[in-house]
């Protein structure tokens, strides 16, 4: 092994190198330093979107680190241990070195329990309920959505995406989700047949919605624009044409949003009764078989 | 004892062609039905893969309808996964360990030759069984391989294919726990004299770990298809929806599945740390800390199911993610074990450790990715991702395929008698390499990028076409790596050189490398002294114990 004065002097070089970059580096930076950022588009969507920006950027940036160590020493065993020609000697039949072992024992659970605690605060102030000013139920049906507007007593229908190789302005057709920006928003989520995955992709974040099972979402959009959904459980034959928009508008455009609904009649809530699963809870009465 | 004594025994090889049929059939040999299972699964791994190439070939452009459904492309995922992880990946554990596990231990077969031989029969039928839905009139399953309920009931997925599916995976997991119970009780009460637990070799330490695993977790799989199929086929309500279950199918069928990636992993593992030392001629490094990281993942392993439940909502986030993130520290160990093996060595790069190699470095990246992954607060976003299907190719392909090539180019003179071509063995190893890498690495931006699994088709607008082109290209370039093997294969038969030698690499370790190539019928004339974890090489290298022994006194502390 590299002698101790050697190693020591590696480590600490490499620890203070480290600690320069992520001091010099703005969150930009570092998110375009790590390769694989997420979407620029997610910035500042919601009020988790940020936090969970921050994470991912210092976890890459730490995960590098450990990878290129581990392929650095990889390929410079591969260089300078390799056989040279006519070399037929046997190299010392070294078989354990323990405070070596010990160190890429301990190292790895700091980081590991470092990345936990993070982690974990995250999660919890994602997953925290929020005390919500706006509700809204979002029911999944194979191959759409359906969402109940709950407190204003509307309900908007979708279908599956009508996508055909050489059409244009796709996302026009698309169901679409209100929300007013800047609000507390609690979606709760049902099926109506089998499993789906709400996931709008610049709140970086989905929920599943499980048939039988209330499932729920809080969050803040805090920035007006339409953001592109995708159901991501596998849910049938057209999974992939199960998308959605959803539109974070300002309070004045959600109402007005909200009337047109009233305005087409759409007043009352759907639910789950339809389902094809005939025992549901709150699914009163065995509907007509559909065959 | 001189090596020079050991005349190998030519087993009687019948010659007229229905004899060496029956021979097969019936055989209770371990090595033949290791090669049973090694063709098998081999065969399977090609079925697989063209799937996959009519997966990616879908996928190049959005609106392709090259395959004609949506309900085909789902059969194709659904089908691909099942057969790469249950008929090829698993079973090809089943392979490396008949072959080399009884030999590594100085056993003549293993401890029931019998029940060896049906679970290789349960596993051929059961496949057999479960893609025969292709030849029903619906096709076979569509539910994705992990048949989440309510969608693999016969409410949502009525056809027979699902049924072939549900019961074929079944009657095949029988075979797949009896090899199990098989190679426990074989590592446990028949090594030779001498062959203590902590002289074993890593590989055999690994099938012991894995077979462990596989009696965990396999039945309760059995368990969970029967109850699905009764649900099925006889009219019961284990998993209505209305009882919870949708997420009693989510757990049972984790508890499963996530130990099942181990099933996979660990024997590879033991397969590069078995090519590492020998072509670095030293031996490996941490043999213990080795062999105590593999026992720490596979206990970890049985706690972490539900990190694949993380967007349910209905599963205890920190406690999964806590014990998901510690797994990467044994798994850590072993990498810097594997490079600890060639510190101050003398490497060279014959085919085994060049396929090592590639093996190493594309599992770093897999286990990079697998952190990121353990955390609830990122996962959030990338489940059910292209990120996902990036990292598990990393992960499974990394380590089956890799160190599966890496395998059968190392031990070829032990099953054949002949040495494959390394020449063709490393233009493969290049074109499988880049190919792989080409396909995959991109899916990981498609996946952060928004792309969801699972999708039939995309539209032109999410700007997924670009790395879709390159990921479809890539697996045209892995596709083509096979050819050169098969080719390999081919004309070793042919005209490949026979090996005269115990050990043709020259700096064997274990047990195998101290008998004849091929082996013979009862795999030793006789056994050599075991005095250490690498009798081959104490028998052919005396001259390395005086290393040893002043490397020790020396270092005395």
């Amino acid at each position: 092994m590299l002698s101790k004065r050697t190693f020591r002097a590696a480590l600490a070089s490499a620890a203070a190198v480290t600690t320069l970059f992520l001091a010099g580096c703005s969150q930009q930076d570092l998110g375009n330093a790590i390769l694989m950022p997420l979407p620029a588009s997610s910035s500042d969507v919601t009020n988790h979107t940020d936090t969970i920006t921050d994470l991912w950027n210092i976890s890459w940036a730490v995960l590098w680190g450990v990878g290129v160590l581990a392929w650095g020493l990889m390929f410079w065993a591969i260089v300078v241990y390799r056989r040279r020609k006519g070399d037929e000697h046997l190299p010392a039949q070294m078989r354990y070195n323990n405070p070596i072992e010990v160190l890429f024992t301990v190292v790895p659970l700091i980081l590991v329990i470092g990345f936990f605690a993070f982690t974990a605060r995250d999660m919890s102030a994602i997953e925290a309920n929020n005390n919500a000013e706006v509700k809204i139920e979002v029911i999944g049906k194979q191959w759409s959505w359906d969402f109940n507007y709950t407190q204003a007593n509307v309900y908007d229908s979708g279908i599956q995406s009508q996508y055909k190789a050489g059409k244009t302005d796709n996302f026009k057709d698309l169901p679409t989700l209100y929300l007013p920006v800047n609000k507390r928003v609690e979606l709760t989520l049902n099926s109506r047949d089998v499993n789906h995955s709400f996931w709008v992709i610049d709140f970086l974040y989905k929920k599943d919605l499980l048939p039988g099972k209330a499932n729920h979402i809080f969050l803040t959009p805090t920035k007006e624009g339409t953001y592109v959904g995708k159901c991501a459980e596998l849910c049938g034959e057209f999974h992939s044409m199960m998308l959605f928009n959803v539109k974070v508008v300002s309070q004045s455009d959600y109402d007005k949003h909200l009337a047109e609904l009233q305005a087409k009649g759409q007043v009352g809530l759907l639910s789950i009764d339809a389902s094809r699963n005939q025992n549901l809870p709150g699914v009163s009465a065995p509907v007509e078989n559909e065959g | 004892m001189a090596t020079a004594t050991i005349t190998p025994s030519t087993p009687v090889i019948p010659k007229n062609k229905g004899r060496i049929l029956v021979d097969w059939l019936t055989t209770t040999d371990h090595k033949k039905i290791g090669y049973l299972y090694l063709i098998t699964s081999f065969a399977y791994f090609l079925i697989g893969g063209v799937m996959a190439l009519m997966i990616r070939a879908q996928l190049t452009m959005p609106g392709l309808e090259i395959v004609a459904t949506k309900e085909q492309y789902n059969q194709l995922f659904t089908m691909h996964g099942t057969i790469m992880l249950l008929m090829f990946a698993t079973p090809l554990f089943a392979a490396f360990a008949n072959i080399l596990m009884p030999v590594q231990i100085g056993a003549p077969d293993v401890a029931f030759p019998r029940l060896n031989a049906i679970a290789y029969w349960f596993y051929f039928f059961g496949s057999l069984v479960a893609v025969a839905g292709f030849f029903t009139p619906q096709g076979a399953a569509s539910f994705g391989w992990f048949a989440y309920v309510p969608l693999s009931t016969s409410t949502f997925s009525p056809g027979l294919g699902g049924d072939l599916w549900v019961f074929g995976l079944a009657l095949s997991g029988f075979g797949t726990i009896m090899g199990g119970v098989n190679f426990i009780t074989t590592i446990l009460t028949l090594r030779a004299p001498g062959m203590t637990m902590f002289r074993m070799p890593v590989f055999t330490w690994n099938t012991l770990v894995t077979s462990i695993l596989v009696i965990m977790c396999f039945p309760p799989l059995a368990a969970a298809l029967f109850a699905l199929g009764a649900d099925r086929k006889f009219g019961s309500h284990i998993f209505d929806p209305a009882n919870g279950g949708a997420m009693l199918w989510q757990h049972l069928f984790w508890f499963f599945g996530h130990p099942e990636v181990y099933i996979l992993a660990l024997p590879f593992f033991g397969i590069v740390s078995e090519i590492f030392p020998v072509f670095s001629r030293k031996p490996i490094f941490g043999y213990k800390t080795l062999i105590y990281a593999t026992i720490a993942i596979a206990a970890l392993s049985m706690t972490v199911w539900a990190h694949h439940m993380y967007v349910t909502g209905q599963v205890l986030l920190p406690f999964f993610a806590f014990t998901t993130m510690l797994i990467a520290v044994p798994t850590g160990v072993k990498v810097f074990n594997w490079i600890g093996t060639m510190w101050k060595g003398s490497v060279s790069f014959e085919t085994p450790m060049l396929w090592s190699l590639g093996f190493l470095t594309t599992f770093i990246f897999g286990g990079l990715t697998g952190v990121i992954l353990s955390s609830p607060t990122l996962d959030f976003s990338l489940s059910d991702s292209y990120f996902v299907v990036a990292h598990f190719h990393y992960v499974v392909f990394g380590t089956v395929v890799f160190a599966m090539f890496a395998g059968i180019f190392f031990w070829y003179p032990k099953m054949t008698g002949k040495m494959l071509n390394e020449r063709l063995g490393k233009i493969q190893f290049w074109m499988l390499f880049f190919g792989f890498h080409g396909t995959f690495l991109v899916q990981h931006w498609l996946g952060v990028q928004g792309m969801p699994r699972r999708y039939a088709t995309y539209l032109p607008e999410d700007n997924f076409t670009f790395l879709n082109e390159v990921s479809t290209a890539g697996s045209v370039l892995l596709a083509l790596s096979f050819l050169p093997f098969l080719w390999n294969v081919y004309i070793t038969a042919r005209k490949g050189v026979k090996v005269t030698v115990n050990d043709p690499w020259g700096y064997g370790r274990s047990l195998e490398w101290a008998t004849a190539s091929p082996f013979p019928r009862h795999n030793f004339t006789s056994i050599p002294v075991i005095r250490s974890e690498s009798p081959a090489f104490d028998l052919n290298h005396p001259e390395a114990s005086d290393i040893v022994a002043t490397k020790k006194s020396s270092k005395k502390d």
